[in-house]
């Protein structure tokens, strides 16, 4: 038998192995069941950078038409990614911070790191700066709510607030209390 | 009695003369023999260089004309690998050890990089075709045969690479020392008729085993070596059993 690759509705290219059976059971061989995890994130990473999708729940293995179904269902081979798989997958990603339990406290929802916050703050940063919007208050709002779209457009508050603490350490930017809710402002910084 | 050398205290003098020319004769045979050897040595050192400087390329990229002087020095009992320390000239000038070692090295390479996928078993076809993609198409063309022999010479390293022929003739390398026993090596040569795919059913059918041997096959493959992985949403049995080793990855 050949497993190929193949191109989803939405344009994604789904590696071959998303189109071999057991790739939707957990392993019970520890070396190959951390093989097949690690095949896992990456291509939930890639599949999320593609479709711009910030959280992963437990949940969407288990309900259907849901942004996920492209990866978690092969609906070609009748293949399903299992909710506990799918948390145990997740579990992995947490422990090698390539995601991260949000709201804390909880093991059904994930933020994923397909950009760390170090990287979302850059993102913030040069995006402040190509828009002008150096030294002026923005609030989380019109951030993550464009009226122009951005790359961080839809972004989460939780992850905006800790790319916001990562630029605050080096003084690129002040959180600052507004009328319905926060805000920030950033500076240019010292040439880093 | 006639003696040789006539009688009397003179005859010893003649007895130790002519003894004394038999010696100097056959030092002088001897020399002219060892004379004799060195020229033809020589000369064959010389027909070797020849040889070599004119068929170098052809040895390393001809499959065919590999195979013949393979055959060739293994008629004369000459090895074209022995290492620099015995007879270092021969592989010297042919390059045949370090291109031979080369493709150890690639070998090697492949195994270690897609045992996490096959649990360090691999079909010979399959590590044929990975390796003529690593080597492009300078690399000229490399068979079965070189892959055995190349095999062969990293055995001193003891790191367990063999090449397991199964019971249909197919043969796979095996890069984890691990002894295969009967009923998985049936195992992998029916995974490999079926594509992959393999059930308790498929052994019971095919080999008249009992349910009990074809699971507790099946499960020592898949609990201890590794060398399959589990689909627990099988429509047909509920639970299969896929042989990574033989199935094509295509991309």
């Amino acid at each position: 038998m050949s497993f190929s690759t193949f191109t989803t509705p939405t344009g994604f290219l789904l590696p071959s192995i998303h189109s071999a059976p057991p790739f939707f059971t957990q392993q019970p061989h520890p070396a190959t069941n951390a093989t097949v995890t690690e095949q896992w994130s990456t291509l939930i990473l890639t599949y999320a950078r593609h479709r711009k999708l910030f959280v992963l729940r437990v949940e969407d293995a288990e309900t259907v038409d849901n942004e996920w179904q492209e990866v978690l269902r092969n609906e070609r081979i009748n293949r399903k990614l299992l909710p506990s798989y799918l948390s145990s997958i997740i579990a992995t990603m947490v422990v090698k911070n390539l995601a991260i339990y949000d709201p804390p406290g909880q093991t059904r929802s994930a933020l994923l790191y397909w950009r760390l916050p170090e990287e979302w703050a850059e993102v913030l940063h040069g995006w402040a700066i190509s828009t002008g919007q150096l030294n002026t208050i923005l609030t989380f709002y019109e951030i993550a709510d464009p009226p122009i779209p951005s790359p961080l457009s839809n972004i989460p508050m939780s992850l905006l607030r800790k790319a916001i603490a990562v630029l605050s350490k080096t003084g690129r930017a002040q959180l600052i209390a507004v009328a319905d809710g926060e805000g920030v402002r950033l500076f240019q910084g010292t040439g880093k | 009695m006639h003696k040789r050398g006539g009688v009397g205290l003179a005859a010893f003098d003649r007895q130790e003369q002519s003894k004394r020319s038999f010696a100097e004769l056959s030092t002088e045979l001897s020399q002219s023999q060892v004379d004799h050897l060195h020229a033809q040595l020589n000369q064959f050192q010389t027909a070797l260089a020849h040889f070599a400087t004119n068929y170098r390329d052809s040895i390393r990229k001809d499959p065919a004309f590999r195979h013949a002087f393979q055959q060739m020095c293994s008629t004369i009992g000459v090895d074209p690998l022995a290492g620099p320390r015995k007879g270092g000239w021969w592989a010297e000038m042919l390059g045949l050890g370090d291109w031979q070692y080369e493709l150890g090295v690639q070998i090697v390479d492949i195994c270690v990089s897609t045992r996490a996928r096959n649990g360090g078993l691999i079909e010979m076809e399959e590590l044929l075709r990975l390796l003529t993609k690593l080597r492009g198409v300078n690399g000229g063309e490399i068979t079965e045969e070189d892959i055995v022999r190349s095999i062969k010479t990293l055995q001193p390293l003891g790191v367990g690479y063999q090449v397991v022929t199964l019971g249909d003739g197919s043969k796979m390398v095996r890069s984890v020392v691990k002894e295969l026993d009967e009923d998985q090596a049936v195992v992998l040569a029916i995974a490999q008729q079926e594509g992959g795919r393999i059930v308790e059913a498929i052994l019971v059918r095919r080999k008249g085993w009992t349910r009990g041997r074809a699971r507790a096959a099946l499960e020592n493959m898949l609990l201890q070596d590794g060398l399959c992985w589990l689909d627990e949403q099988d429509e047909e049995c509920g639970r299969s059993y896929w042989v990574t080793s033989a199935v094509k990855w295509d991309g």
